[in-house]
């Protein structure tokens, strides 16, 4: 009658419809063996439902003298076990989950919500390790400052110190050279600036001691000024590294400095 | 269970509650989390650390200043 690829999944039921032909011969019933068919498993994993799904080239032959209608019958195939998966509360098909849907949706949300503070925190610590990453290291940091002792410069000395590569003057200057530095009228100046503005106190003064000609380290208490004197073009300094004479064109740079406290300067 | 309805009805039922949750619990999750971290690390590491030693050099370390 039709041919059966897989047994267990096809059931076949054939239907007699209403035909004014008349059969040409007598319906015969000849018997036949029973027919064993497999015993259906319960499809419980997703590799069971596979195998006893129908796939493929399934195929029914029907003709014009034995009409057939071929159905999957899915009705009898089991839905799987969920129930291990299922939260406790929704397992009884029965039973009402509306009472129960705030503290689901609320266990859900927490769950969410604890993610995302830990994914904020990961965030922002990759975000503030990069950015700290990009500031200066502690041995660049370290060499940035100097402190020096004030005590330790004599009045009318002038001290050289090394400083982020470069020599760093102090001088402790006397009262003359403070009141001399402090008359001079500064519209004769060729890089024009007051002796206030470039001392915080007028004892001490802090230059960078590099000659802004051709950067020499000019040599102190030297030059017709009785500042410095750059030995290599000539340039004149005067008690507050202000150029006088020569050929440099700008007065010694003076860094950022302060006093945190009596006889201590740090620089930078 | 009514707690967590609270709690729903509260904070989670409103994207801008939670939104702002998130952004607190973060702030007290990164101290915590920090904190937590360092104590673990003292704790493995008790008796290496420089504080655990400290005291042997202090008192060598004033004579030799100066």
């Amino acid at each position: 009658m039709m041919s059966v690829p897989k047994s267990p999944l096809v059931y076949a039921v054939s239907q007699i419809v209403a035909n004014t032909a008349k059969p040409a011969g007598k319906a015969v019933l000849t018997k036949t063996e029973n027919i064993l068919v497999a015993p259906r498993q319960l499809a419980l994993t997703s590799y069971a439902m596979s195998k006893l799904t129908p796939t493929g080239a399934d195929q029914v032959s029907t003709s014009l003298c034995a009409p057939s209608q071929v159905r999957f019958a899915h009705t009898d195939v089991q839905v799987p076990d969920f129930s291990a998966y299922r939260r406790d509360s929704v397992k009884d098909n029965h039973a009402s989950s509306q009472p129960s849907a705030t503290g689901r949706k609320a266990f859900t949300y927490m769950v969410v919500g604890s993610g995302a503070v830990t994914a904020a925190y990961a965030a922002k610590t990759v975000v503030s390790e990069f950015v700290s990453s990009l500031s200066a290291t502690a041995d660049v940091l370290a060499l940035a400052k100097i402190e020096i002792k004030l005590d330790d410069i004599p009045e009318g000395k002038n001290v050289t110190f090394k400083w982020r590569g470069k020599p760093l003057f102090v001088r402790h200057r006397t009262a003359e050279e403070i009141e001399a530095e402090q008359k001079v009228d500064i519209n004769q100046l060729r890089h024009q600036e007051a002796d206030a503005d470039r001392v915080k106190d007028p004892e001490w003064l802090v230059l960078l001691g590099i000659c802004t000609h051709l950067g020499c380290v000019p040599l102190a208490n030297a030059g017709d000024y009785g500042g410095y004197y750059c030995p290599c073009h000539g340039s004149h300094y005067d008690a507050s590294g202000r150029i006088r004479k020569g050929p440099a064109p700008l007065n010694m740079e003076v860094p950022e400095y302060s006093f945190p406290e009596e006889g201590l300067l740090v620089v930078g | 269970m009514t707690l967590l309805n609270k709690v729903y009805q509260a904070v989670f039922r409103r994207t801008s509650t939670f939104a702002l949750a998130i952004v607190v619990g973060a702030f007290f999750f990164e101290r915590a989390f920090d904190q937590g971290g360092q104590t673990l690390f003292e704790q493995m590491n008790r008796g290496k650390l420089y504080k655990d030693v400290k005291h042997r050099f202090q008192g060598a370390g004033e004579e030799e200043e100066e």
